[in-house]
């Protein structure tokens, strides 16, 4: 009895491929050259209904069968070879195990073929509702260019486009949330139900009432607003009075806009509205005055400075020759100051040329 | 007389689509019909899908008055103005309003008045500079009467809301197709200056005793002053409070005040969103019930059409057994 196991390891299953199994050196065959028969579908197809169809697959062979060592690769570890047998098998028993559990499964589907219906149509419907969707949103995202967000947005007529919608007005009479009863007037909106009562004020009745309200309400526009308290006008309809509490919190009586330029006001079309203008040109005035009187205090300055410049000329004179010719300069100088002023210029070189001459 | 209900269908101006319409008409006695019928027919499929069509001479300058206040006078200006902006009118809102400015608050362009009609008056500006266009529906502009705070010379104040209607008829990038006055709430000065340009006027009430009166007062004020296109808008409107007679019906408010209806808001908590938003109710998507009145309010507006049924809830019906399958 040689060391080695015939391991002949039967695995009921069921293969729909054609397998090629070599059986190699199988004592008890006599088999010296390995030799490989196929497992043909049509044999599993006839094996499929047994429970247990069984194929025969050897594992490797003899240790000491030196025909069978020849054809290995030539690693001569018989005890490694062994080893891994064993888990071959041991992986082998599992899946059969397994595959063994797979028929019970199988006859329970057989047995409630009407689930096979019920499953079939969730499948399909679920398939009809995202095939569903998938059309809705299609046609939801149908892209629009920009130009159409310039059409929507009143840039631009619509009706002139070919690619873009027209803008539509919803039409209130025409809701999908109101739903109307078949055969009666009922009316179904927003979760209630309503019926349709007509209306039966007639013309006569309108002008029955309002006859009663010209007899009840006797009223004339009032044409003028007076403070609490104030008198009367002699030639005012008492009747056309408003009388306006002192103490109104926003209206008053007192009117400082003049009509005529309020008028003027709300007709203007274009142009700077009055006030601004008015601001505006007095500013401009303003900032006009400003600059002249800032232009005749450069002036007088000057003449100041051309004064600082007579005094080192007046010390080398003598002060009794200075004494009686001091106010003439002075009057000069005065009449001098003056003419510039009117002309607006400074002429420093005339006067200090007429200073001089004194 | 022709039945109320043929009446009804005469008009096609309400809130049933056109099919509804249809089978009312098969309800209803044919031979009286007959001649009707197809011209309501025709309206109801004209009516899909079309802008509606623009009655009387612009501009239109309407006044949205109510007497007491907290009626919904500045709800219904905002959200009937931007209606009409959408359908492609030009608009121009006013807020009369000296004292207590709320318009520009609701429609969520408080930070963009810069000038007012006082400014324009004084010269600090002019009257194109003071209105202050949407940004989200360009045909709607703006106009303040005053800032909080100021004082108006109310001797002056009808005049000059004169001046300034006269001015946009004639400036001149055209004149706008509706001026919308939100007049302030009482029957002062105040009031005085809203009505001062006004062709027509919408008086705006809620189904209960004090709106009415106040109303009644208010429609009768105008018309000494020579308003006689006046048409009611019954705001917040409980239709289950109706349904339990607890509160006065449209149709009775309409036999108190003896007014053509213009539209029925119902309550909707929408209005109070849309106010702390600054976002209209038209504007929301998809419409609240009380937007889709304000837009069919304002579709009357324009074709100066009034309602001719009014809704009145009823109790849901309750499902048979064989309601799964249709029945």
């Amino acid at each position: 009895m040689t060391s080695t196991t015939k391991a002949f390891s039967f695995l009921p299953f069921q293969s729909i491929f054609p397998q090629v199994i070599s059986i190699r050196d199988v004592k008890g065959w006599n088999l010296k050259t390995p030799q490989s028969f196929r497992l043909g579908s049509r044999w599993l197809g006839h094996t499929r209904g047994e429970s247990r169809p069984l194929i025969l697959v050897r594992a490797s062979g003899d240790a000491l069968d030196s025909s069978g060592d020849s054809e290995r690769a030539g690693d001569g570890t018989p005890v490694e070879e062994e080893g891994n047998r064993l888990d071959l098998e041991r992986k082998l028993g599992s899946l059969r195990e397994m595959v063994n559990s797979l028929p019970p499964v199988v006859i329970v589907i057989k047995r409630n073929s009407g689930s096979k219906f019920a499953i079939a149509l969730c499948v399909a419907f679920a398939f009809l509702v995202i095939a569903t969707r998938q059309i809705m949103l299609k046609r939801k995202n149908h892209y629009q260019g920009s130009v159409a967000d310039l059409v929507r947005r009143g840039q631009l007529r619509s009706d002139r486009r070919g690619i873009s919608k027209p803008l539509k007005c919803d039409d209130p009479f025409h809701n999908p949330f109101i739903k109307f009863g078949k055969g009666d007037s009922r009316i179904e909106m927003f979760g209630k139900v309503y019926r349709l009562a007509p209306v039966t004020l007639t013309k006569e009745q309108q002008s029955v009432h309002q006859k009663r309200r010209s007899r009840a309400y006797q009223w004339k526009r009032p044409t003028i607003f007076l403070k609490e308290g104030d008198p009367i006008p002699p030639d005012v309809d008492p009747e056309t009075v408003r009388w306006i509490p002192a103490n109104h919190p926003f209206a008053t009586t007192a009117s400082d806009i003049d009509e005529d330029v309020a008028q003027h006001n709300v007709y203007q079309k274009h142009g700077v509205p009055f006030r601004v203008k008015a601001e505006h040109e007095a500013l401009q005035r303003k900032l006009e005055s400003l600059q002249s009187e800032q232009k005749l205090n450069e002036v007088a300055l000057d003449l100041n400075n051309i004064r600082d410049f007579e005094r080192p000329f007046k010390s080398s004179m003598k002060p009794q020759d200075l004494e009686p010719n001091s106010s003439a300069n002075q009057q000069n100088g005065h009449l001098t100051l003056k003419s510039d002023e009117e002309t607006g210029t400074s002429d420093s070189e005339s006067l200090s040329d007429e200073l001089k001459k004194y | 007389m022709a039945s109320p209900l043929s009446h009804a269908l005469s008009s096609s101006q309400y809130i049933l689509p056109p099919r509804a319409l249809l089978r009312l008409q098969a309800l209803a006695p044919r031979r009286r019909l007959r001649p009707q019928a197809t011209a309501a027919a025709v309206s109801a499929a004209i009516q899909w899908n079309r802008k509606p069509q623009l009655a009387g001479e612009t501009p239109r300058v309407v006044v949205v008055t109510s007497g007491k206040g907290g009626v919904g006078k500045t709800t219904t200006t905002a959200n009937v103005g931007l209606s009409l902006a959408r359908f492609g009118f030009a608009v121009v809102a006013v807020d009369a309003d000296a004292g207590l400015r709320n318009l520009d608050l609701l429609l969520g362009l408080e930070n963009r008045v810069n000038y007012t009609a006082i400014e324009v008056l004084n010269g600090d500006c002019r009257l194109d500079q003071a209105l202050v266009r949407d940004r989200r529906c360009p045909s709607l502009e703006l106009l303040c009467i005053s800032k909080p705070r100021s004082k108006l010379p109310l001797g002056f104040g009808a005049k000059a809301l004169t001046w300034v209607v006269d001015a946009l008829r004639s400036r001149p990038s055209g004149s706008p197709h509706f001026i919308l006055i939100d007049c302030p709430a009482g029957i002062d000065a105040g009031f005085i200056t809203a009505i001062a340009p006004a062709n027509e006027a919408v008086l705006v009430t809620t189904p209960d005793i004090t709106a009415l009166r106040d109303a009644d007062r208010v429609t009768g004020l105008l018309e000494c002053d020579g308003i006689r296109d006046i048409k009611m808008m019954v705001n917040r409107v409980r239709t289950d409070l109706m349904r339990g007679d607890d509160m006065m019906s449209v149709l009775d408010v309409q036999e108190m005040l003896g007014l053509a209806l213009l539209g029925v808001i119902p309550e909707d908590s929408e209005v109070i969103k849309s106010t702390n938003r600054g976002y209209p109710l038209v504007l929301n998507k998809p419409p609240t019930i009380a937007g889709l009145a304000f837009e069919q309010a304002a579709w009357r507006l324009v074709e100066q059409d009034t309602m001719t049924a009014v809704m009145v809830e009823e109790a849901p019906r309750k499902k048979g057994f064989f309601s799964f399958f249709g029945g």
